[in-house]
């Protein structure tokens, strides 16, 4: 499976991606919402997209909406992974078409936790 | 709204939090200062501003040692290995945005979450207050946590670079 890291602070990418490549997962990295909209428009496949909220140029939440407007990427797994906490962010992302949520700060086993219930951990994990 | 909406205990527990998630993996690493402030060599600050009824901005700042191993901690680097200026900083900026955007979530009718900026000193807040100040120790060093109560248009950073 191949997932799509999207989050301004690279520190935050090599997390995600690293706790991403442990369960098995390919991953590609964007800064920013158009860019990973970029990866998407140039025919990068991809399964699962990890998206921060606040991000320059393109943020999350405008990513995800973008992408529910596209048939062709209805089967892509949306995760926001972000520091937004409140209630009415957390409604306001699924109900723009995110599937999943995670706080930040998480653990990479609450990352394999929300796989989980998505039906999406491809491999054990590795040491 | 009032400039002390934000208690002490609770930044206290949001900081513990975020380094026992991100960057040591249990709760008890982070913890208050013990005795005299000591002068922080080469300063690093990170702050991100809290927009909305209630405005501000959480500020962190240690010295550039103690970031780089908190960079290294986070993105489980050797010891040994260099950190370069960058990594350093957009780690200590992500750190402090996690608990910026971790203490928006306690305010009531909460708005909206600036980006972090990272610099060497302490940016310039007119006519703001300082609502809680928090001196910790990480593995020893000190690490300061302030929270600031600003008017919204007071809200203009400089010194920043990301």
């Amino acid at each position: 499976m191949r997932a799509l890291v999207i989050d301004d602070s690279r520190t935050m990418r090599r997390i995600v991606s690293g706790a991403l490549e442990k369960l098995g997962f390919e991953t590609i990295q964007a800064e920013h919402g158009r860019a990973a909209l970029d990866h998407l428009e140039a025919g990068e496949r991809v399964d699962l997209c990890c998206i921060d909220w606040n991000m320059p140029v393109m943020d999350g939440l405008t990513f995800v909406t973008e992408v529910r407007a596209n048939p062709a990427w209805r089967a892509i797994t949306l995760m926001m992974v972000t520091t937004e906490s409140e209630h009415g962010q957390i409604v306001r992302a699924l109900a723009a078409g995110a599937h999943e949520y995670l706080i930040k700060p998480f653990t990479p086993d609450a990352i394999r936790d929300k796989l989980d219930l998505l039906g999406l951990v491809a491999l054990e994990e590795t040491a | 709204m009032t400039v002390t909406s934000v208690d002490h205990d609770q930044v206290h527990a949001i900081a513990q939090e975020v380094f026992a998630a991100m960057v040591d993996g249990d709760l008890g690493q982070l913890l208050p200062w013990e005795g005299e402030l000591p002068e922080l060599p080469e300063p690093v600050v990170a702050w991100v501003d809290l927009h909305g009824e209630w405005s501000g901005r959480a500020v962190l700042v240690t010295g550039h040692t103690t970031a780089e191993d908190l960079a290294r901690a986070l993105l489980g680097l050797p010891d040994d290995d260099e950190v370069s200026r960058e990594d350093l900083e957009d780690a200590f900026g992500e750190i402090a945005n996690v608990v910026g955007g971790n203490l928006k979530s306690l305010l009531p009718n909460p708005g909206t979450l600036g980006l972090p900026q990272v610099g060497t000193q302490v940016p310039t807040l007119g006519g703001a207050i300082r609502v809680q100040h928090l001196p910790l120790s990480w593995r020893g060093r000190l690490l300061v946590v302030d929270v600031w109560f600003a008017a919204p248009d007071s809200l203009t950073t400089t010194g920043g670079n990301r």
